[in-house]
């Protein structure tokens, strides 16, 4: 009786192993895509839920705090598309951060409903009067 | 039949206090000393318990699954007790990284979890440690319970170089690592850094003494074991220890 229930377990683990590994390599190995890469191919990822990910283009932020509709511009430096996304803005949402996005693209415009930050690996105490290093934070989308 | 009291060293008592103490500094250098974060601000004070539990995580699943393959060479039951106590706290500092990392994660990237490479894959090492537990309660013959868990184990160590990797060689959304040890240099401060380090020394003394006492657990029970089989008028074999 014990041994049926270790192998049940056994067996739940198995599946669950395996189940995760399906998700590392269909989903995760490439989690989001570049403005770049959906312009090269559009056709591909119509009607389809994507992850699009990129820099928040500076001075293109506006967001509508009665109606809670977020609007930004997203960019790999090759390729901008404007944002829609319903919500507030993360605590670490601002200018020049990387973020992804999920939903999809209706009419040029990417409709989101779930904003995700990618912020850089780059630690440190705030300083005065320090512009950000743009060209770092778009190596941390690479 | 009684098994003889064995004699608790003092040093164990000194590494038991050692290792809750700077534990206990590492918490306050981390909350009080060190500065806030340009970007994050006061959230930048989780990072220090997660990255530091994340290492010796790796740490532990180490020293897990080399003890593992020195039982798989010698068959020593001290080799798969010493295994058993690494994939033992693995499990826990796996555990403590994912719950860490979730606590960190919401109001940073704004989500507790999602399926990126990086959480994937440890996800899978904490699945793959449970499973250690699992498989090892199937198996009632000790030297191939041992052999079984020490082939996971050694699964679970070759998974560590694509963990560590992960938001390096996929896109994830789990930040790349700010003290890169392939060549990218660091970008963190120097303060930071010294604090994270400290916390990553204190997360593996506590390590340490966790593994040491479970150590002296397990050999007991191999003992008591070995007795037994000799009150069952077994086959007589040496047990060596």
């Amino acid at each position: 009786m014990k041994r049926w229930i270790y192998a049940l377990l056994g067996v739940g683990v198995l599946a669950s192993a395996g189940f995760l590994i399906q998700r590392a390599l269909s989903d995760s190995l490439v989690y989001f895509i570049l403005p770049s890469e959906y312009a090269a191919a559009p056709g591909e990822y119509d009607d389809r839920r994507i992850r699009l990910g990129g820099i928040v283009s500076p001075g293109t932020v506006a967001f509508d705090d009665q109606a809670l509709q977020l609007a930004f511009q997203v960019t790999d430096s090759l390729q901008t598309y404007p944002v829609r996304h319903t919500g507030t803005p993360p605590e670490l949402f601002q200018e020049n951060t990387g973020v992804v996005v999920e939903g999809r693209f209706e009419d040029g415009v990417f409709v989101s409903d779930n904003l995700l930050v990618k912020h850089s690996e780059v630690y440190e105490p705030p300083k005065d009067g320090e512009p950000i290093d743009l060209e770092a934070l778009k190596d941390t989308l690479q | 039949m009684s098994l003889a009291p064995s004699r608790r060293p003092a040093w164990l008592n000194v590494l038991a206090g050692a290792a809750f103490l700077s534990v206990a500094i590492g918490a306050y250098l981390g909350l009080r000393v060190s500065p806030p974060d340009v970007n994050q601000g006061d959230l930048i004070r989780v990072m220090y318990a997660h990255v530091s539990v994340a290492w010796v995580s790796f740490l532990a699943v180490g020293v897990a699954a080399l003890a593992g393959i020195a039982f798989l060479w010698r068959g020593r039951p001290r080799m798969d007790v010493i295994s058993v106590a690494g994939a033992e706290t693995a499990l826990l500092y796996g555990a403590l990284t994912i719950i860490g990392g979730m606590t960190y994660s919401k109001p940073t990237l704004n989500t507790f979890w999602t399926w990126d490479a990086k959480l994937t894959l440890t996800a899978l090492m904490v699945a793959l440690l449970a499973g250690v537990f699992i498989v090892r309660g199937l198996i009632d013959e000790p030297q191939r319970r041992g052999r079984v868990s020490a082939v996971i184990l050694i699964v679970v160590l070759a998974s560590l170089p694509l963990n560590y990797l992960a938001a390096e060689w996929f896109r994830t959304l789990h930040p790349a690592k700010a003290i890169d040890l392939t060549g990218g240099g660091v970008t963190i401060d120097g303060t930071m850094l010294t604090i994270l380090l400290y916390n990553v020394v204190a997360a593996g003394l506590m390590f340490v003494w966790l593994l040491v006492e479970r150590v002296r657990i397990g050999m007991r029970e191999v003992e008591i074991d070995a007795r037994r089989v000799q009150a069952d008028g077994g086959s007589g074999e040496v047990v060596r220890v």
